[in-house]
C-alpha cells in the first residue's frame, strides 16, 4: 500500500483497525491541507471548512472480510462508488469467487434496496442502486471476458434478465442485450470458421518458400514484426490469470491460457535463435550470432523486452554460449553491444535493472535510458531519437518478473485471515503488480506495425531443436574441452569421471545406442525429445549428427553399458563415405589395429569428428575415449588407410589438412610396439 | 463482551506491532546490505539458485527463509529482497538467492540463471510424482550448463508436512539421491518450518566443501557488483 507512515507521507497515518461482524477495517488519519482560502470556497456554505487551514480526516479500508462484505464494500458508507475498490476487487475476485457468485450478490443488494423501501432511507437507497449500476458498467467493460462462458453465457444471461426487469431500456440494459446477441452470433460463426480456417493453412503450407534468408535479413523489420508478435499476445492476455493462485497452483490445469501463449512466443523467439545458431553452416554460425545480437538491439529500441530477452537468452543459452570459437569470430563491438544488452536482464539486486527501465520507460515515448558503461547503446539510443520521431512505440515488458512477484505475494501472504475472513490486503497488494501489467499492456497498443505475413511464414518454418538435441549439436560443433580432462583422468587410472560420459551410435542401432537410450531414471534423451521436433527433415545434418561422435553427461548409463565394454559391432554394408566437404569438420571412421577386434569378417569401426585444428595427439585421444582404450596416447600411432598403403600421420600434424580426401577416410588406431622403436616417455 | 473488546485491542496491537516490524526489516535490509558493502570486511557471497518444477513450493521456502515472522508486509519488488546475511558453521556469509519462481515455463531461460549459480537446491513436493521425475532433469542441465562432473547440489523433498498426501517416500527420495550423488534434505515452509534454514545452510556448506577451482574468482568479484 501507498499509505504506509514511512514511505515519504506524512500526510497519511496508519491509526489502526476496526472490526465488525464479518470485515476488518484499517483506518488511516489523513491530514487534508486546505489551500489559502480563495473566494470559492468562502462563497461555500460551509463556513466553518473554509476558515481551517487543515483538517484530520478518517479513511478506512476493507482489510479482510467475508465475501458479502467485500461486494457491499465497493460503495461507500455514503453509496458512492469506491473506484480504487471496484477495480482492484475486478482484478482480484476470481481468486476467492466465481463471476456468477459475485452477480448475483450485485443483484441480491440491489433488490434488497428496491425491496426494502420503508426500512431504508430514500437518500440512501439511490446512490446505493446508482452504485451498483456503475459497478456492473465496469465489470461489463472491463472484463467482458467473465460474461462470455460460452455456450450458455449464464452470467451474461442472468444480468440480462436482472436488467430487463428493473432497469429496462437504460443503458445497462442496453449493453447487456447488444453483448448477449454478440455472442450468440460469435458461437454461430465459430461452427463455420473451422472450415475456413482449414483452407487457411493449406494455403500457407503450399505458398513457395520464404523469401527470407537469414541471416541476411533487414534486423529493423525482423524486429518490428516479432513486436507485433508479441503485441498480439500480451493485448490478448488476461492479466489476472498472472495471479498467483491462478498461474502459479493452476496452470497445468488450463486455467492460465494466454499467460501461457505469451510465454510460447517466448520460447519460440528463443529457441529459433538457438536452432538457427546451432544449424547454421560453420561459416555462417558467426554472422547469424551477429544478426541476432542486431534484432535484439532493435528490440531495445523498439522497448520490446520481451523479445529482447527471449534472444539473450537462446544466446546465453548452453548449446550457443559454449561456442567459444565462434564467439570468438563475431566482432568485438557485437559482442559488447550484446553485454550491454544481456546487464538490463542481469539477476543482480531482484532484477533491480530491468525494474528501473520499466518504470523510467514503461510508458515513455522512446527509449532513453542506458548505462554508464553502455557506450553502444547509449549511441544506438542517441541516433533513434531523430531517425524514429514518426513511429509510434509502445513497451512490452518480460512478463517473467510480474509472475514471480505474483508468485512470491502469493506465496508470502495467506488468503485468509485466522478467523477466515478474505484477506484483501493480499489483493491490494496483488493490484499493484497486475496495475502495472496493464498499464504496460495498455503502452503495448501504442506500437503501429503493419503485419507481414511472409515474415510469420518464415518464423513457423524454422525447425527447432530440445536442450539435448542443442547441446549434443553443439558439441560436435565444438567438443567440450572438459572431456579430454576427464579422458585424461580416465587414462592415469582413477576411471572416476568416466562415468559420466556416454557414446551414442545411434544408426548403427547397436547394442549399446539402444542401452545409452534407455536409462534408470528417464534421464533417456529420448525422454526430453519434444513431439514437434523435426530434426530428421534436415538430412544432411541428421547424418553428421548420428554418425559422429557423440556424448551427454548420463551418469547412469555406464552401469548398464559395463565399465569398458562398449564396442560396436558394423555390418561392412553400412561402410559408405561420411564426410562433408562443405563443412569445417570431416567425420572420419577409426578402426583399432589389434588381434581381437577382428573377428569373422566384421569389422570394428567408430566414427568421430575431425575438426580443423586438431592435431594428431588430440585425434588419437578423441579416439581412445571413444573406444574407451585406458591408456597413454603417446603408446598409440594414427594413420589413414590408403588403397595401396597406410599414411602414418606425424604427432605435428594437423590431421584435418595433413589426411587424403581423395579416398575414404579410414583411420588405424594402432598401439606402438618396441619395433616401432619408439619408447613411451614417463 | 468485554471479552471480545479486550481481545479485539489485542489483536489490533499485535497488527500495529507488525507494522512497527515492516520498519524493522526495512531497518534490517539495510543493515544487511551495509554489511554486504562493507569494504574492510568483503564476506563471501554465495549465489544459490533455486530450482524445481512450478508447484513445488520452491516460492514458500524461499520466503520463509527471508521473511520469516515479517510475512505480513512482504514486498516482492524491494532490490535485496532475496540477499540476506547469514552465519553457518560460525563463519559469516552473504547468500544471494535467485528463485524463479513462477517463470518454469520460461524453459528457454532455464540455463542462463544456473550459469550464475554457486549452488543449487532441486526442490520437488513429496505430493507430486512428476515434480519428483524432472529431479535427474534439472541435475543434468546444471552438469551440462556447468560442464562439470559434479557440483555443489543439495537435493529437496519439500512439503513433508502433508503426510496424507505424500506420494514420494523418504526411501525414495534418498534412494534418488544416492543415485545422482546427492545430499537429501526433507523441508516443510509450513508454520512451525522443518528445516529451512538447514537447506539454505548445508547448500553453503557443500560450496565451502567444494573444490575451491569452481568459483572461486567469481566470488571474489561478486561483492563488487552489489555495490549500487
Amino acid at each position: 500500500m501507498n499509505f504506509d507512515a514511512e514511505t515519504s507521507q506524512p500526510t497519511w497515518k496508519l491509526w489502526g483497525e476496526e472490526r465488525e461482524e464479518g470485515a476488518v477495517y484499517t483506518i488511516y488519519l489523513k491530514k487534508v491541507r486546505y489551500q489559502n482560502p480563495t473566494k470559492t470556497l468562502l462563497l461555500e456554505s460551509d463556513d466553518e471548512r473554509s476558515h481551517l487551514e487543515w483538517e484530520t480526516i478518517r479513511v478506512k479500508f476493507i482489510k479482510a472480510g467475508t465475501i458479502e462484505k467485500l461486494v457491499n464494500s465497493l460503495a461507500s458508507d455514503d453509496g458512492e462508488l469506491e473506484s480504487t475498490f471496484v477495480n482492484i476487487f475486478l482484478a482480484t475476485y476470481r481468486t476467492f469467487a466465481s463471476p456468477h457468485h459475485v452477480l448475483s450478490l450485485l443483484i441480491e443488494r440491489y433488490e434488497y434496496l428496491v425491496n426494502n423501501k420503508e426500512t431504508l432511507s430514500e437518500s440512501m437507497i439511490e446512490p446505493h442502486k446508482k452504485t451498483v449500476v456503475s459497478a456492473l458498467h465496469v465489470w461489463l467493460d472491463s472484463y467482458p471476458e467473465d460474461f462470455r462462458d460460452p455456450p450458455l453465457h449464464t452470467c451474461l444471461r442472468c444480468l440480462h434478465s436482472f436488467t430487463f426487469t428493473y432497469l429496462p431500456k437504460t443503458e445497462l440494459h442496453i449493453k447487456a442485450t447488444y453483448r448477449l446477441e454478440r455472442f450468440l452470433k460469435e458461437c454461430k460463426q465459430l461452427d463455420t470458421t473451422t472450415f475456413i480456417s482449414d483452407d487457411y493453412e493449406l494455403v500457407i503450407a503450399n505458398s513457395p518458400h520464404s523469401p527470407y534468408n537469414f541471416p541476411n535479413i533487414a534486423e529493423r523489420h525482423f524486429a518490428e514484426q516479432l513486436t507485433r508478435m508479441d503485441r498480439d499476445v500480451l493485448r490478448s492476455m488476461v492479466a489476472h490469470q498472472c495471479l498467483g493462485a491462478v498461474w502459479s497452483k493452476n496452470k497445468r490445469a488450463g486455467s492460465a491460457p494466454t499467460v501461457l501463449a505469451t510465454i510460447d512466443q517466448f520460447n519460440a523467439v528463443s529457441l529459433r535463435v538457438i536452432s538457427t545458431v546451432i544449424l547454421a553452416i560453420n561459416s555462417d554460425r558467426p554472422r547469424v550470432i551477429e544478426t541476432w545480437i542486431d534484432i535484439a538491439q532493435e528490440l531495445r529500441v523498439l522497448k520490446n523486452f520481451s523479445s529482447l530477452k527471449a534472444i539473450i537468452s537462446g544466446l546465453q543459452s548452453n548449446s550457443v554460449f559454449r561456442l567459444k570459437k565462434t564467439w570468438h569470430s563475431v566482432p568485438r563491438d557485437k559482442v559488447e553491444l550484446f553485454q550491454e544488452l544481456a546487464r538490463i536482464f542481469s539477476e543482480e539486486n531482484n532484477q533491480w535493472a530491468q525494474r528501473k527501465l520499466l518504470i523510467r520507460e514503461g510508458t515513455a515515448k522512446f527509449a532513453d535510458t542506458f548505462g554508464h558503461n553502455d557506450r553502444h547503446l547509449q549511441k544506438i539510443i542517441q541516433k533513434q531519437q531523430s531517425t524514429m520521431s514518426k513511429l509510434n512505440i509502445g513497451t512490452i515488458p518480460y512478463l517473467g518478473t510480474f509472475l514471480t512477484d505474483l508468485t512470491m505475494i502469493d506465496a508470502a501472504t495467506p488468503d485468509f485471515l485466522p478467523d477466515g475472513l478474505i484477506n484483501f490486503d493480499k489483493k491490494r497488494k496483488e493490484f499493484e503488480v497486475l496495475a502495472q501489467i496493464k498499464l504496460l499492456q495498455g503502452a503495448a497498443n501504442s506500437y503501429n506495425i503493419t503485419e507481414d505475413s511472409v515474415f510469420d511464414q518464415w518464423f513457423h518454418s524454422i525447425l527447432v531443436l530440445d536442450d539435448r538435441e542443442a547441446f549434443r549439436i553443439s558439441c560436435q560443433i565444438e567438443p567440450s574441452d572438459n572431456i579430454p580432462s576427464s579422458c585424461a583422468n580416465s587414462l592415469i587410472g582413477t576411471g572416476k569421471k568416466q562415468k559420466y560420459i556416454n557414446y551414442e551410435h545411434k544408426k548403427n542401432d547397436s547394442i549399446s545406442s539402444n542401452c545409452s537410450s534407455k536409462s534408470l531414471y528417464g534421464l533417456s534423451d529420448d525422454g526430453l525429445h519434444s513431439p514437434n521436433n523435426s530434426l530428421d527433415k534436415q538430412d544432411s545434418l541428421l547424418d553428421l549428427s548420428s554418425s559422429s561422435s557423440s556424448y551427454s553427461l548420463q551418469s547412469f548409463d555406464m552401469s548398464l553399458n559395463g565399465s569398458n565394454n562398449t564396442n560396436i559391432l558394423v555390418k561392412n554394408s553400412v561402410n559408405n563415405s561420411t564426410f562433408n566437404t562443405s563443412s569445417d569438420f570431416y567425420i572420419i571412421r577409426i578402426t583399432v589395429d589389434a588381434d581381437n577386434v577382428e573377428t569373422d569378417g566384421v569389422v570394428l569401426y567408430k566414427s568421430i569428428m575431425l575438426s580443423n585444428n586438431e592435431r594428431t595427439p588430440q585425434v588419437i585421444r578423441n579416439a581412445m575415449l571413444k573406444f574407451c582404450i585406458d591408456d597413454d596416447p603417446e603408446n598409440y600411432t594414427l594413420s589413414q588407410v590408403l588403397p595401396d598403403k597406410e599414411m602414418i600421420l606425424p604427432m605435428t600434424a594437423n590431421v584435418y589438412y595433413a589426411v587424403n580426401t581423395e579416398y575414404d577416410l579410414n583411420f588405424l588406431l594402432r598401439k606402438k610396439t618396441w619395433k616401432n622403436n619408439t619408447i613411451p616417455k614417463k | 463482551m468485554l471479552y471480545d473488546i479486550v481481545s479485539s485491542v489485542s489483536t489490533v496491537q499485535d497488527k500495529l506491532s507488525s507494522r512497527f516490524a515492516y520498519t524493522t526489516q526495512q531497518e534490517l535490509t539495510r543493515h544487511r546490505r551495509a554489511i554486504t558493502q562493507a569494504p574492510n570486511h568483503p564476506l563471501p557471497t554465495y549465489k544459490l539458485v533455486v530450482v524445481g518444477d512450478g508447484g513445488v513450493g520452491k516460492s514458500a521456502i524461499t520466503i520463509q527463509f527471508f521473511q520469516k515472522m515479517f510475512v505480513a508486509d512482504y514486498d516482492p519488488t524491494i532490490e535485496d529482497s532475496y540477499i540476506q546475511h547469514t552465519c553457518v558453521d560460525d563463519e559469516f556469509c552473504v547468500l544471494d538467492v535467485l528463485d524463479t519462481a513462477g517463470q518454469e515455463e520460461f524453459s528457454a531461460m532455464r540455463e542462463q540463471y544456473m550459469r550464475k549459480g554457486d549452488g543449487f537446491m532441486i526442490v520437488y513436493s513429496v505430493t507430486d510424482p512428476n515434480s519428483f521425475k524432472n529431479v535427474p532433469n534439472f541435475f543434468t542441465q546444471i552438469l551440462r550448463v556447468k560442464d562439470r562432473d559434479e557440483y555443489p547440489i543439495l537435493l529437496v523433498a519439500n512439503k513433508v508436512d502433508l503426510v496424507h498426501l505424500r506420494k514420494i517416500s523418504e526411501s525414495e527420495g534418498r534412494a534418488m539421491a544416492d543415485r545422482l550423488n546427492l545430499p537429501y534434505m526433507e523441508t516443510s515452509a509450513k508454520d512451525p518450518p522443518q528445516n529451512i534454514d538447514g537447506a539454505f545452510h548445508e547448500v553453503v556448506r557443500i560450496i565451502r566443501n567444494h573444490p575451491k577451482e569452481l568459483s572461486e574468482d567469481r566470488r571474489r568479484r561478486r561483492p563488487k557488483c552489489l555495490i549500487m
